[in-house]
């Protein structure tokens, strides 16, 4: 105690952050709220996603034509939690695809994410009861970490392949607009999920459903039903309404003069 | 299960869970609080992060390595380039212990290759544009309709025969822009940190097992 009492000490609080970090333990609590309900028992159920469905009539799709799948995960690296999403998704669809017999591809960006997808894929096939189909380098090409090397890699690949799918999940920017396009033209059926409003609009262009924002991050709690990934997305929709409740409380106190009284938002 | 795969298990699962809680419960200190140790330790982990990033890169490369050199041997369909890849690696790898990364040698040969391509890629772009605008044009969903109006209402009053004729041209494309745009904008950026954070917490708990299945988790 002795030895931390200096420490705590000067420890301050950086100004304009504490009320980020009130908000961010009330994240925390609303989120363990909701796990702790699911474990009571409660089910939570997620409105109706065209994407999710048309991913799984995409693998059934891939499987009649005998044709791969093939997935985007994204210009970033592991930091990202994009890419983070994508690659969750990839675990899942691919442990689908290969109980109908279809191969996934992917084509990552950055060095580490090409390891990374390598042994999610692995273990998918393991989970699927199928380790001897995998195989080191198959499902996994990898183009250069460059933007637009990797736009054109990929789209190159979609027209030597011409997947029955493409689904785009991940970090992405102007160089979707090139595999986008290549998907199309081969008439694959395309899914596209980002955080960047300026290739979510790229996304509108080319593909035929669209995941805006934090519903690709939904993805994979509503794909695999688990009731715990679902109580947390129910714990982002609480936040959701509070952050609204706050913007809006924010506007009208502000209109009305009194921004004393919500002064503790710049605490 | 014997004894080395309960512990590579413990080693993958709850070992990388606690170096996560760490990492992350010490950036976020710093992120709201200042103190002198908990600055030093956090940029002591980003040193560390660094090592783990660069170490990564070279685990990618011999990933990449190994199996492009097994497609070459398999000669896959796509042999040529991967071996083309393969044999630009090793001289670029070359090239730079041997010259330096920073010799104008290196410099120039990596310049004068890379940017050219670059360039006639980026040039690429165009035809890509147009192809998607005109796929756009024919307005076969809702929000591809959607977006159209917008986007000719953008193009319409941005340009010089508009604005030099019509003066409130120039106040509804900046109110476009930066009302209805902006909120839009706006409110996908918040639900997509929020989406996030809400991953980040998955993770921690443990419950998003696909991504970390990768390390046992």
């Amino acid at each position: 105690m002795i030895l931390f009492t200096p420490l705590i000490e000067q420890i301050t609080p950086k100004t304009g952050q504490m009320f980020n970090l009130a908000i961010f333990i009330i994240m925390g609590v609303l989120v363990y709220l909701s796990y702790s309900f699911a474990r009571q028992g409660r089910t939570w159920t997620i409105r109706p996603m065209e994407a999710l469905d048309a991913i799984q009539e995409g693998i059934g799709r891939a499987a009649e034509m005998g044709k791969p799948v093939l997935e985007f995960p994204g210009i970033s690296g592991l930091s990202a939690p994009a890419t983070i999403a994508g690659l969750t998704m990839l675990g899942e669809m691919t442990e689908r695809a290969i109980k109908v017999n279809v191969p996934v591809n992917t084509i990552p960006s950055d060095t580490g994410v090409v390891t990374a997808c390598e042994s999610i894929i692995r273990d998918a096939y393991n989970r699927a009861g199928k380790p001897e189909k995998y195989e080191l380098g198959k499902y996994v090409k990898w183009y250069g970490t460059d933007q637009f090397v990797y736009a054109v890699g990929g789209a190159g690949h979609i027209l030597a392949e011409k997947p029955a799918m493409v689904v785009y999940l991940g970090y992405f920017l102007a160089d979707v607009l090139v595999t986008g396009e290549a998907g199309a033209r081969v008439g694959a059926l395309q899914i596209g999920g980002t955080t960047d409003q300026s290739a979510i609009s790229l996304m509108a262009l080319t593909c035929d459903y669209i995941l805006m924002g934090e519903e690709m991050y939904a993805l994979t709690a509503a794909i695999t039903g688990d009731k715990y990934q679902l109580a947390t997305i129910a714990a982002s929709d609480w936040i959701k309404a509070l952050l609204i409740f706050l913007m809006i409380a924010g506007v009208l106190f502000t209109a009305a003069g009194l921004k004393n009284v919500i002064s503790f938002m710049w605490w | 299960m014997s004894t080395m795969d309960s512990i590579s298990r413990l080693v993958r699962t709850r070992i990388t869970q606690i170096v996560i809680v760490v990492c992350l419960l010490s950036a976020a200190a710093g992120y709201y609080f200042s103190n002198p140790q908990l600055d030093a330790f956090n940029a002591e982990l980003n040193l560390w992060n660094m090592d783990i990033v660069i170490f990564t890169l070279f685990i990618g490369l011999i990933t990449v390595f190994f199996s492009y050199s097994k497609s070459v041997s398999a000669r896959t369909s796509e042999w040529p380039f991967r071996l083309y890849a393969l044999v630009l690696i090793a001289a670029w790898i070359v090239m730079g212990l041997y010259s330096g990364l920073y010799s104008d040698t290196y410099q120039t040969a990596y310049l004068s290759t890379k940017i050219t391509l670059h360039i006639a890629i980026l040039g690429q772009l165009i035809f890509f544009y147009l192809s998607a605008m005109y796929r756009t044009f024919r307005v076969k969903t809702l929000r591809t309709g959607i977006l159209v109006i917008f986007a000719l209402a953008m193009i319409l009053l941005n340009s010089p025969i508009i604005t030099s004729n019509w003066s409130p041209a120039d106040a509804i494309s900046y109110w476009l822009l930066n009302y209805p745009g902006m909120g839009g904008a706006r409110a996908i950026v918040l639900v997509a940190g929020v989406g996030g954070i809400i991953l980040a917490i998955r993770i921690l708990m443990g419950l998003e097992k696909s991504a970390l299945r990768a390390t046992g988790g």
